[in-house]
Order: C-alpha cells, then sequence, then structure tokens
C-alpha cells in the first residue's frame, strides 16, 4: 500500500514536471543581456550555501556570489537549535561515547525505513570530520554536552553554545566575506537560464525583492561561470504545497521555517526538467509547543529533557510512545492526540525539575510561558484535567523502568535517564507537531549534481544541496543530521564546481 | 544630521494608487524630511527605499547601545540580535506607510515596549 501511494505521488510529481516543461526558454547566452556575472553563483545563505561559499573560497575561487531572497541571511539554518550529528569526535570520546560513521548510517537508514540513499548517507558521514574542522575553523565554539535526538544508537548531536543555527551562521557568514565572497540579501533567484542542451547558464533574479511582494525590485539576468548552486531550503512554508502533498499538514499544524521556505528553488529545478523524490515525506517535529511560534525555546526545553521525562496523553492520563524514538514516529503519534470533537489536544512533557534545572532552556521557557511548574501530580492533573489516579499509577511504573533500567512499556533507551526519578516539582510543557523538515527535494548524485528526469543524467553547470535535495533521508530524518548534511554537500557541490 | 532614537523605514507597498500627498509619515519624519520623498526613496518612488536608505541618519551602533538589554537578555537586543547581529535590515521590523510588527515576534514572546506599530 505506502510502495503504491508513493508510486502514484511520484507520478503526480513526473505530470507536474511534464505540465511545466513548455515554459522553460533556452537560449545561448551570446543571446542574454547579462547584468552580472560570476564565478560561482549559489542561491540561499543556510548551512549549505555559506559552506560551499567557504569551500569555494578555499579552493580559490575568484568571484562566489551568494544570493539571498529574505532581508536577512541564514534562512532556516539560523533559526534552528544549534545541532549536528557528528560521529566518533574528540568530544564524544572525552565523555566516553563509542560512535562511528558506520553506526551513524546505519541509524539513518533505519529511520528512513528504506528509502534513503545509503550512497549519499555516506558520503555525508565520510565528510563529517572535514565539516567538524571546518565548523571550528570559522569560530564556530561547541557545548561540552551532547544530546540524544531520538532514533539513535549513540548520543551524537554536538550543539554551538548559542544553542540556535546562529552560532554556525554567522562565524561562517563572516569566514565567506573573508574570502572575498559577495553576499547578497533582497534578491529572490526567479529561474534558471539554461543553453539550448539544457545545460544551464545563470539564473533570473528579482533585485530589490521584499517578501510578499512579489512585483517589488526588478529583474536581472546572472551569469554563472562555473555553475549554479541552488540551496534555497524546504517547503514547510508552503501550505498550500505541502497539503497537497501530505493531507495531514494543512493550517493546523503550524511550521518551525523562516517564512522564506516555500520552495522555490525547488519549483524552478521542476520546470527544468529536474528529479523529483520522496517529496511526500514531510517531517513535523516532535518537540514543538503551541504555545509560542516556530521553533521558539519549547524544542530546546523537550530535546533536553525527553530522555529522562514522560509525554502524557491528556484523555488517559498516560504515556503513549518512546519519547526518544524517531521524530516521524513521535510526531505521528502526537498529532492523533484528539478531545471527543476530534479537535487537537496536545499531549503533556512531564519533566523533573531538579533535572530540567540542568539546562538554560529551562529558565526561559517559564518566563516566557510556554512551560510551567507544578509542586504535585494533583496540581498537574486539576491544572490540565487529566485523570490523576492514571498520571500516579504512570509515574510510579516509569520510576519502576527508571530503577530496572528497562521500559517494558515502549522500548525507550533507559541509558539516559539512569537514576534520574521523576518526583515533584515538575516542569510541564505542552507538545503539538510543527512541520519542519522535507525530506523529498530534488534527486542529486554524491557530486552534489542534479539529475533530470528524462534520463537520469546531471543537468550540467546544475547543482543543489541541503534540504531542496531530495532521497538523503528517505521518510524520517534524524534530528541534528541535517546540519552536516547540508554542509557536506554544500561544500560537494564547491568541489564539483572548482573540480576539486 | 540629528540621530532620531527609534528607527523608522519607509515603505510605499500597499500604497502605491495614491499621490505623494496622501501617504502617511510618521510625525518625527515630517519635521526632518518634509515632503522629499526621494530622500528615503533611493530606488525610484514606487519601490522600497534600499536598506541603506534609514542609514542615511540612523546608525546602528548607536541603536544597539540605546535598546542595550541585561547580560542574561543580551541577545534579544533588536538592533544586535542572536540570529542576525546588527545586520536585520531597519525595513523588516519598521513600516513608514503602513504598520509592522517586529521581526522577533513570528517566533518569540519577547517585549518590545517601546515599538511603534
Amino acid at each position: 500500500m505506502q510502495t503504491r501511494r508513493s508510486f502514484l505521488k511520484f507520478g503526480a510529481g513526473a505530470a507536474a514536471v511534464g505540465a511545466l516543461a513548455p515554459l522553460t526558454a533556452s537560449a545561448k547566452s551570446s543571446d542574454i543581456k547579462w547584468d552580472e556575472s560570476h564565478e560561482v553563483v549559489i542561491v540561499g545563505s543556510g548551512f549549505a550555501g555559506l559552506a560551499a561559499a567557504v569551500e569555494a573560497g578555499k579552493l580559490g575561487a575568484k568571484d562566489i556570489v551568494v544570493f539571498e531572497k529574505l532581508g536577512v541571511y541564514g534562512g532556516n539554518s539560523t533559526l534552528n537549535a544549534g545541532q549536528a550529528c557528528f560521529a566518533d569526535t574528540d568530544l564524544q570520546r572525552k565523555l566516553g561515547i563509542k560512535d562511528s560513521a558506520e553506526l551513524m548510517v546505519k541509524d539513518q537508514l533505519a529511520s528512513g525505513r528504506g528509502y534513503a540513499s545509503e550512497e549519499l548517507l555516506r558520503h555525508s558521514a565520510e565528510l563529517g570530520p572535514y565539516i567538524y574542522q571546518l565548523t571550528k575553523d570559522c569560530g564556530c565554539v561547541y557545548r561540552d554536552h551532547i544530546i540524544n535526538t531520538g532514533g539513535t544508537s549513540a548520543t551524537r548531536s554536538h550543539q554551538v553554545v548559542e544553542r540556535s543555527g546562529a552560532g554556525f551562521i554567522r562565524p561562517m557568514l563572516k569566514t565567506a566575506r573573508s574570502y572575498g565572497v559577495k553576499t547578497k540579501t533582497r534578491h529572490k533567484f526567479e529561474g534558471l537560464i539554461t543553453a539550448a542542451d539544457g545545460s544551464v547558464l545563470g539564473i533570473k533574479v528579482r533585485k530589490g525583492y521584499h517578501t510578499e511582494h512579489e512585483d517589488s525590485g526588478k529583474l536581472i539576468n546572472v551569469k554563472a561561470e562555473r555553475g549554479v548552486l541552488i540551496a534555497t531550503g524546504g517547503f514547510a512554508a508552503n501550505v498550500a504545497f505541502r497539503q497537497a502533498l501530505d493531507p495531514t499538514l494543512g493550517h493546523e499544524v503550524g511550521h518551525t521555517n523562516a517564512r522564506g521556505a516555500t520552495g522555490d528553488g525547488l519549483i524552478a529545478m521542476l520546470a527544468e526538467g529536474a528529479m523529483p523524490i520522496h517529496l511526500s515525506f514531510i517531517q513535523s517535529g516532535p518537540w514543538a509547543s503551541p504555545d509560542e511560534g516556530g521553533f521558539g525555546y519549547g524544542a530546546g526545553f523537550s530535546l533536553y529533557n525527553f530522555p529522562h521525562s514522560i509525554a502524557i496523553d491528556r484523555n488517559t492520563g498516560m504515556r503513549f510512545m518512546n519519547e526518544t524514538a524517531d521524530r516521524k514516529h513521535r510526531a505521528d503519534l502526537e498529532i492523533q492526540r484528539r478531545d471527543k470533537d476530534g479537535n487537537p489536544h496536545p499531549a503533556l512533557l512531564i519533566a523533573p525539575k531538579h533535572e530540567a534545572q540542568k539546562d538554560p532552556s529551562m529558565e526561559n521557557v517559564l518566563k516566557y510561558n510556554v512551560a510551567w511548574e507544578f509542586d504535585s501530580v494533583e496540581a498537574i492533573a486539576k491544572h490540565f484535567d487529566l485523570p490523576l489516579k492514571a498520571l500516579k499509577q504512570q509515574i510510579e511504573d516509569w520510576n519502576g523502568y527508571v530503577k530496572a533500567g528497562h521500559d517494558p512499556q515502549f522500548g525507550k533507551r533507559m541509558d539516559m535517564s539512569t537514576g534520574i526519578y521523576m518526583t515533584a516539582p515538575f516542569i510541564v510543557q505542552r507538545l503539538w507537531p510543527k512541520v519542519h523538515y522535507c525530506q523529498g527535494g530534488i534527486q542529486i548524485n554524491t557530486k552534489a549534481e542534479v539529475i533530470a528526469a528524462k534520463n537520469g543524467k546531471p543537468i550540467p553547470n546544475l547543482y543543489a544541496a541541503g534540504e531542496v535535495s531530495g532521497g538523503v533521508h528517505g521518510v524520517s530524518r534524524l534530528g541534528g543530521c541535517s546540519t552536516p548534511d547540508c554542509m557536506a554537500f554544500g561544500v560537494t557541490a564547491a568541489r564539483s564546481m572548482m573540480k576539486a | 544630521m540629528s540621530k532620531l532614537t527609534t528607527v523608522l523605514a519607509l515603505t510605499f507597498g500597499c500604497l502605491l494608487t495614491l499621490s505623494a500627498q496622501a501617504v502617511e509619515i510618521r510625525d518625527h519624519h515630517k519635521e526632518v524630511i518634509g515632503k522629499d520623498c526621494k530622500t528615503c526613496h533611493d530606488n525610484g518612488i514606487k519601490q522600497f527605499p534600499s536598506d541603506q536608505a534609514c542609514l542615511q541618519c540612523h546608525d546602528v551602533d548607536d541603536l544597539a547601545e540605546q535598546t542595550a538589554r541585561s547580560e542574561e537578555d543580551k541577545w534579544q537586543n533588536p538592533h544586535n540580535n542572536l540570529h542576525y547581529g546588527k545586520e536585520l535590515p531597519c525595513q523588516e521590523c519598521h513600516s513608514e506607510h503602513g504598520t509592522k510588527k517586529p521581526l522577533c515576534s513570528n517566533c518569540h514572546t519577547f517585549k518590545y515596549d517601546k515599538h511603534k506599530e
């Protein structure tokens, strides 16, 4: 059933490609009036785009440009929790964690449920040590703490001290500029300019663009001497597009993305005949809070506390999932929490204060009313109107699992809750998924080349990296794995363009 | 040039059909700029000003200093914030001819009491 459904969705994607193909325009470079020309053209200023810019600079490119359609740099990358999964690092070894690139790939393949690309995952994981060092060379500083993001055999999500993607983006932006990279905001990518043979010559850009004012600015043609890298991120902010692919993801489900994540780059590449892959595999974050917008503070709090805390269904007063299972598993279960009328009835994350207070996120969620403190189980039950007796029993049972080191209820990894008992006072956050990541996108190979749907071959001079590409993660992406993947393929694209 | 205490960006977007005489202008900008639209509209009257237009009169370092917060909340400073540093263009939070909320409000519940919508 799933296979057939996926085929039908793929078929729809292919039809879209056919429908759009006649709209493209081919030309000879000499026939184009170019307003600008650059050696390397990068569209998007998130992890993938900036990693490519830094790498191209290191490889000696003389004229690199990064275009960003928003008024600010960083896209979603600067808004996230600043985590990146790396295997077998000095920090992991220092903390006594055994890990390897092989184990990381294995975990990701399991999460991808048979659809992830082993070839692409291995390529990314093997570049991991290089990427880890590249970030540090740019000035990124990591915490002495590694986070279990769920679905992993080893704890490997490293986090920058800012606990925000800004801790990567701002140093990388600064480093890119130190290589002479030109960075331009309010430059919206409008489409590819291709030759008769299908190779990419450059791009159309709306210079002076302002969000939601689609006619603002003016159109210019930008020539790319070595190639164009599309690093425009996902489409979680495009409700119509994502709901067409997954009907459960309507307006009822918010998103953690910057407002620019509307799929522009993806749609333009589809129009150019690129191969779409896994577009309906859209991931929601199970750590999100309905009590604040976007990513906010709740995500950081729940990520820290999921390992040693419990998620409670308010109808039953009981757990309903393994709180450190992979994201899709958890998000799918969370979105099913409904009241008797079928309306969203967000679950509760209940964390013991004695452990929650060890992370800076607790102070923030309490201060901004994203979580609340309760002195007793009775107080929680009364406030949220849930069955007290069942909740008490659940907490008693949970403490038994902690003591035994085994969760017979959902098979949760208990090695991160050793000795951490659920005792009052409690910090409680509501949980409701938000669309977070689009596993689907444009097909690429291990050189970050964009693949044409027509013949399965690379489209010359066209590259894609990061969330706009598809096929890497399969059905479900593991937390913290996007950052290194985006950067690895950004670096790969730069190497391809520079023939390195 | 005198430095104004708040950053106010200019936009013409939703008022394209109105004559220059009819567009609303902030009182303190009336006092300083009067009716000279081109002072800000450096991309032409029908386009948004560039992000450099505001900086002809307003200094981002001064603003960051004026809106600085305690060490605990220092990255909530709208003019020197965690995600964008001092590179958040005025027009992302301020509008001359319309209204705008702080960009941070899309995700955070920070208090920006002095912000004029």
